[in-house]
């Protein structure tokens, strides 16, 4: 185990290298961001000054060894757009983004474990039936859509909760209602299908045989194995999360790493796209060897080599 | 200049009468201490030397003052400088208000003028450099007299003093200190002080009890950055804002069904402009062509149906309230469409008149709306909408074949502003204007120190404007403001929320 992590470890740099690269080629090739930092009225020689200010003049692979090294340090520049260091504008993002993908994965796993349970052994009743509906109708709602209707439905006409912003735990209800939606949509399928499988298996119909509460079937022996392939997915939308929650983020007014990844994509703050990106790639990585751990915990056969 | 299309930033407040309002919205009663504003956009940082949009500045007016600012007319009135003399062609001598401090107790003198304008005119890094460099150097006469010393006669060096780039800074502080820290902990000699920046959120600005001016009106102004309208508009039907920026059309019929709420709406310093290029062999060099363009479109129509109303048709860029305003051309338009059609034909255009039109995003409907009145006409329209960046990208290069739409504001208040693309240098490439006779009323205006000649030169240019057509005006935009019950405001020409001057009903 101890093997595995430090491999894993070691596998990451090669990824993160190949990852900064991409960007930065992706990102110096789409656009020059003196054209978006000057006013339309700049002359030539505004925008040549200014090239050379920033360092922008030189050849890209001098750029980007430059970056390189200064990244190893911690150092991913200046944002044009702030006037500040990058990374920690990047850092400083990341608890509100952890907070609503953290919140939507909960309401997520609260909806879908006892939805995708139930429905798995009550299926094909009308019941299941629902179920089914239910979260056909989740995963076929635009975030977009589920977010402006439970600000009006929860805000405008029942002032319960907030419209927008970020501040106490009830500015996390709603936007992360919106997001967990979808998520336990597409999670109550999957928890109902493996929950299927399991419940048909030859060790279940043993446990039952030998007389065991259906409870602790169903809980002890079904659930544990019936989760790892949720455990999976949870880690994939949870990567998905951290970056990609523009939408929701954006009908809450909720100050999260999409909103600035985007708004930095807007005005070409080149330095902000390295270092969210950046970010967002070791946060994948670990969060998917967490999962890898996390498996290997909840199904002892699985090996690591 | 383009300016970012902004609207509002929403504000919740601590204030307990205004949190949680299920109702329409919550009561203003005396002890409502917190003004909440919501625009579309954040600022972009609070170096107010280094933003190039009119949200920021109408945030950052709270915070730092300028030497002098615009009145609701546009007349100069002191601030920073209490009084202001021309010395001669290329020096302006200022008096500085004796008695200010910065938020951290600094003392205001002529360093802070001397230190705050050399930067924004030498460092070419700052967004706001274009507007300021040919300040040659700010001589310190004694703590409180200033000279302002340009490289040629500037004749608009007032208006340069009172917008965003000419920002009052603390130089002590940030000597001491560095930029970034500053930026951190920004101080300014405002109204109200910085206290707590959450990007993307809110800024929550306390009120300074050392201003000058008097003690300000708000314990807390609040700004927030919302970028959904509707999530806007819901924010000011529960009370959670007192104003609300840019409010859709559409959306102008539920603020005004609730009791107590209102919406204003007001012109802006941004006029709609559809821009030709007349480079030989284009078909929009043929002047026929552009006024058939011209022609063809239904300034009403596309107010009306696009803006809900929101819009003054004119045929300047140059509107009243701006020095070189020529009145005749400001609340009218153009259209014939029989006579456009005629004009196509007699330019030779009679099977079709292939144009192509590019608009960014934000524009969208208005561009679909023109591309299908000169359809009507008889031009093949190849219309092409950008995101937002590509269309700046674009812009910036000069890659634009005959038709784009620009919104074009002007936080200088003056015609030059409203030229500058159009001069030879700046055409070259891109519209590929070229009238001597009015490059040389440009050239001469903009070193004129006689107004009321300088003023002649830019109405002839605007006169001249209406025959050669380099481009062909749309409508001056409104904004569109809702107000939360007991809340009076009336918004600004200028875009600016000057907290003082919003109060409780």
């Amino acid at each position: 185990m101890g093997k595995y992590l430090i491999k894993s470890l070691l596998q990451m740099v090669p990824v993160l290298f190949l990852i900064s690269a991409i960007v930065f080629v992706l990102v110096h090739v789409t656009g020059d961001p003196v054209n978006l930092m000057l006013p339309e009225t700049a002359t030539a020689e505004d925008r040549a000054v200014l090239s050379e200010a920033l360092g922008l003049d030189r050849p890209l692979y001098v750029q980007f060894g430059l970056f390189l090294f200064n990244a190893i340090q911690g150092d991913f520049g200046h944002s044009f757009h702030y006037g500040q260091s990058a990374l920690p504008l990047v850092l400083e993002r990341l608890p509100a983004s952890f907070q609503l993908a953290g919140a939507g994965m909960l309401i997520a796993t609260l909806i879908a474990i006892p939805l995708g349970i139930i429905s798995a052994l009550k299926r094909n009743t009308y019941l299941d039936l629902f179920i089914s509906g239910l979260s056909a109708l989740g995963k076929g709602m635009p975030n977009f859509w589920t977010g402006i209707m439970l600000i009006l439905l929860f805000s405008v006409i029942l002032g319960i909760f907030p419209v927008s912003g970020k501040g106490g735990p009830e500015h996390l209800v709603l936007p992360a209602i919106t997001l967990g939606a979808g998520i336990a949509a597409q999670m109550t399928r999957l928890i109902r299908a493996s929950m299927l499988e399991i419940l048909n298996q030859e060790y279940i119909r043993t446990a039952r045989s030998k007389g065991l509460l259906e409870t602790i079937v169903i809980f002890k022996h079904a659930l544990r194995n019936g989760l790892i392939p949720v455990v999976t997915i949870m880690g994939l939308q949870f990567t998905s999360l951290i970056g990609g929650t523009l939408v929701t983020e954006t009908v809450f007014s909720w100050p999260g790493l999409g909103q600035l990844l985007v708004s930095a994509v807007n005005t070409h703050d080149m330095s902000i796209v390295q270092a969210a990106v950046f970010v967002i790639a070791i946060i994948v990585l670990v969060v998917n060897l967490l999962t890898d751990i996390v498996y290997r915990y909840l199904d002892p056969r699985i090996k690591y080599s | 200049m383009l300016v970012v299309t902004g609207c509002g930033n929403a504000a919740e407040t601590k204030n307990e009468t205004q949190t949680n309002g299920g109702t329409a919205s919550a009561p203003a009663g005396a002890d409502k201490t917190t003004l909440t504003i919501a625009n579309s956009t954040d600022i972009e940082s609070f170096d107010t030397h280094n933003n190039n949009n009119t949200m920021s500045e109408a945030v950052l007016v709270n915070v730092f003052d300028y030497l002098l600012k615009n009145d609701d007319e546009q007349n100069k009135v002191p601030v920073l400088a209490t009084s202001w003399e021309q010395v001669n062609d290329t020096t302006w001598r200022l008096k500085l208000r004796e008695g200010v401090k910065f938020h951290n107790g600094d003392p205001f003198t002529a360093a802070d003028v001397k230190f705050s304008l050399e930067r924004v005119a030498k460092d070419t890094t700052l967004k706001q450099n274009t507007y300021y460099k040919h300040i040659k150097e700010v001589n310190v006469i004694d703590d409180y007299t200033v000279d302002i010393i340009t490289e040629t006669p500037d004749p608009i060096m007032l208006n340069r003093l009172s917008r965003m780039g000419a920002g009052i800074l603390p130089s002590k502080y940030i000597e001491e200190n560095g930029m970034e820290a500053f930026l951190k902990a920004p101080v300014g000699t405002g109204p109200y002080k910085f206290s707590k920046w959450t990007k993307d959120d809110r800024i929550e600005l306390v009120k300074n009890a050392d201003y000058f001016g008097g003690t300000p009106k708000w314990e807390n102004v609040v700004f927030r950055s919302i970028p959904e309208a509707s999530t806007r508009v819901s924010e000011l039907l529960t009370g959670g804002v007192d104003i609300a920026a840019g409010v859709p059309a559409t959306d102008i019929a539920r603020i005004d069904g609730v009791d107590g709420l209102s919406v204003e709406q007001a012109k802006i310093q941004r006029v709609l402009h559809i821009i030709m290029r007349m480079t030989e062999g284009s078909i929009t060099a043929d002047p026929k062509v552009r006024e058939a363009i011209d022609l063809a479109i239904d300034n009403q129509v596309i107010i009306d149906s696009i803006a809900g109303g929101a819009g003054i048709p004119t045929r300047t860029s140059v509107t009243p309230g701006n020095f070189g305003s020529d009145p005749s051309l400001y609340d009218t338009f153009e259209y014939d469409q029989e006579r456009a059609r005629a004009l196509l034909k007699e330019a030779g255009y009679e099977n079709g008149a292939k144009v192509s039109f590019s608009a960014s995003v934000q524009y969208k409907e208005v561009a679909e709306v023109v591309a299908a009145m000169l359809t009507d006409v008889g031009f093949e329209v190849n219309l092409e909408i950008l995101e937002a960046s590509s269309f700046s990208e674009k812009l910036n290069s000069k890659k634009f074949n005959e038709l784009f739409l620009l919104g074009v504001g002007n936080s200088l208040f003056d015609a030059s502003n409203n030229y500058n693309r159009f001069k030879k240098e700046n055409a070259a490439g891109e519209t590929d204007y070229n009238n001597p006779e009015v490059e040389e009323l440009l050239q001469s205006a903009l070193q004129n120190m006689n107004l009321a000649d300088r003023e002649k030169q830019y109405q002839k240019v605007q006169q001249q404007f209406t025959v050669d057509r380099p481009t062909i005006y749309l409508y001056q935009m409104k904004g569109i403001y809702g107000v939360g019950a007991g809340i009076s405001y009336t918004p600004r020409l200028d875009e600016m929320y000057y907290a003082e001057d919003i109060t409780l009903k």
